[in-house]
C-alpha cells in the first residue's frame, strides 16, 4: 500500500479529499435545508446527482482514452480507459441505488422507465459487457483495441439511447427538472460543494487504480 | 474489389447455408414459442405484432451474426483474407452487406408464418413497412458485425456476441418497434417520422464506425 502514497500529489489529494468529504457530510445533513415535501429523501439529491455527474465523466474518459490509445499506440492510455471504466460502473452501480432510494417515498415505486435511469441501466450494461469482453476476448492486445472501440462505441450511443427512451415512454418524464438557478443559496452552495468533493474524489480514485496498473503492468512484462 | 468480396460472401453462404439455416430453424422456434405463450386473442396480438416482430429479428439475428465469421473461423481463413491487400474498410461494407441480405431473406421466409400463427392482419401498404424493416436491418448488422469481429476469437464467444449486442441495440430497437407500429397501426407519418430518423442516425453513426473501425477489430 505504501507504494501508492509515495507520490506527494497522490498524498495531498488524498488528504484534501477525506477532509472535503467529511465537510461535505457535515453540510449536507446540518447546512443544507429540509426541502418540506421531500424531507430526509431529498438529502440524497446531494450524492446521488454528483456520482452520476462522476460516472458519466468517467465514462468520457474512456471514450478520450480510447481515441488517444488509437492515435498513441501507448498501452497506457489503455490502462486509463480501464481505470475509468471500472470507477465509471461503480459509481453507475451506485447511481442506480441511490436513485431507486429517492423514487421509493418520491413516486410511490423504486423503477419507473424514466429516460435518465434507463440510459443508466442501458450504459451499465454495456459496462458490464465490456468487462466480459476484458476477461475473455483473448489476447491483451487484441483486448485493449476492443475495449477502446467499445468505449467510444458506448459513449456515441447514449444521446441515441436518451432521445429514443424519452420519447419511447413521453409519460415518465419524472426526473426533477431542477431550474438551479432558482434555487435558494443554502441548497445550491452544499451541491455545488458535493459536486466538487466527488469529482476530486473521483479524481483521486482515478489516478490510485492506474498506479496499480502501471505497477502490474511493470510486473508483467518484468520492468520493475 | 466490395462486389468481389460480397460476393464470396453469397457464395460461401449458398453452399453451406450455415447463416440462413441458422437464422430460419432459430426464427421458427422463437415463433412457435410466441404462438403458444401469447393469448391467442388477435386484436391483443396486433397490439404486440411490431415489438413480436422486433423481438424474433434481434434474437434470430444474433444467431446468425454469430456464424457470420464462422468460416473464417473454422477454417482459420480469416488470416488468409487479411493478407490480401483488401481495405478492411471494404471487407467491412462486403459483411455489412451479405449480412443485411441474410436477414432480410430470412424476414421474408418468416413474416408469413408470423401473420399466419399469430392470426394478424395484412396490413394496408406493404412498402413503408419494407423501407423500416431495411433500415432497421442495416442497423442490426451494422453493430452486429462489429459486435460479431470482437467476439469471434474470445473465449465463450457465443455467450459474449449477444451480451455486447443487445444493450448496444436498445435505442435502434425502440426506434424500430415505434416506427413499425406507426406504419402497422396507420398512425399518419408525421407522428412517426422522429423514429426513422432515429434509425437512420444510428445506421450513419454505427456503420461509419464499423467502415473506420474494422482495422482494428481484424488485425492480428
Amino acid at each position: 500500500m505504501s507504494f501508492l502514497f509515495q507520490e506527494r500529489f497522490l498524498r495531498i489529494l488524498f488528504i484534501v479529499s477525506v477532509i472535503l468529504m467529511a465537510v461535505n457530510l457535515y453540510a449536507i445533513f446540518f447546512i443544507a435545508p429540509m426541502v418540506p415535501e421531500q424531507h430526509w429523501a431529498q438529502k440524497i439529491f446531494y450524492v446521488h446527482v454528483p456520482i452520476a455527474w462522476s460516472s458519466f465523466l468517467s465514462y468520457f474518459i474512456v471514450m478520450v482514452s480510447g481515441i488517444l490509445f488509437f492515435i498513441k499506440k501507448d498501452s497506457y492510455w489503455d490502462r486509463v480507459g480501464l481505470a475509468a471504466a471500472e470507477i465509471g460502473t461503480l459509481f453507475v452501480a451506485l447511481v442506480l441505488i441511490t436513485g431507486p432510494i429517492w423514487a421509493t417515498p418520491i413516486w410511490g415505486k423504486p423503477w419507473i422507465w424514466e429516460p435518465r435511469l434507463t440510459t443508466t441501466l442501458i450504459l451499465f450494461l454495456i459496462y458490464i459487457g465490456y468487462f466480459m469482453l476484458r476477461k475473455f476476448g483473448g489476447h491483451p492486445e487484441r483486448v485493449a483495441r476492443y475495449a477502446a472501440i467499445l468505449g467510444i462505441l458506448a459513449f456515441l450511443d447514449v444521446p441515441l439511447i436518451f432521445y429514443s427512451v424519452k420519447f419511447w415512454a413521453p409519460q415518465y418524464q419524472l426526473h426533477p427538472q431542477v431550474e438551479m438557478n432558482q434555487q435558494p443559496d443554502e441548497i445550491l452552495l452544499p451541491f455545488f460543494f458535493s459536486m466538487f468533493t466527488f469529482t476530486i474524489l473521483y479524481i483521486l480514485m482515478l489516478r490510485i487504480r492506474v498506479k496499480i496498473s502501471n505497477f502490474q503492468y511493470k510486473l508483467k512484462t518484468k520492468n520493475v | 474489389m466490395f462486389i468481389t468480396l460480397l460476393k464470396k460472401e453469397l457464395f460461401v453462404e449458398l453452399r453451406n447455408k450455415e447463416v440462413i439455416l441458422s437464422m430460419l430453424a432459430f426464427g421458427l422456434t422463437v415463433l412457435l414459442i410466441f404462438s403458444f405463450s401469447l393469448s391467442g386473442n388477435p386484436k391483443i396480438n396486433h397490439e404486440m405484432a411490431p415489438g413480436l416482430f422486433w423481438t424474433l429479428v434481434v434474437l434470430s439475428s444474433s444467431l446468425g451474426l454469430h456464424r457470420l465469421f464462422g468460416q473464417e473461423k473454422d477454417f482459420d481463413a480469416f488470416a488468409s483474407l487479411l493478407s490480401a491487400p483488401i481495405d478492411r474498410g471494404t471487407l467491412f461494407l462486403a459483411k455489412w452487406i451479405s449480412g443485411f441480405l441474410f436477414l432480410f431473406l430470412i424476414e421474408i421466409l418468416i413474416v408469413l408464418p408470423f401473420f399466419l400463427f399469430l392470426g394478424l392482419s395484412q396490413p394496408m401498404s406493404y412498402f413503408p413497412g419494407i423501407g423500416i424493416v431495411m433500415l432497421g436491418n442495416l442497423g442490426i448488422v451494422a453493430v452486429g458485425v462489429i459486435v460479431s469481429g470482437m467476439a469471434m476469437r474470445a473465449k465463450m464467444s457465443a455467450v459474449l456476441l449477444p451480451v455486447l449486442l443487445f444493450p448496444l441495440l436498445t435505442p435502434l430497437l425502440i426506434a424500430c418497434v415505434k416506427a413499425t407500429t406507426g406504419w402497422y397501426h396507420l398512425i399518419p407519418f408525421s407522428n412517426w417520422q422522429f423514429w426513422v430518423l432515429i434509425m437512420a442516425t444510428y445506421v450513419v453513426i454505427f456503420g461509419l464506425a464499423g467502415y473506420v473501425f474494422f482495422e482494428h477489430i481484424t488485425e492480428e
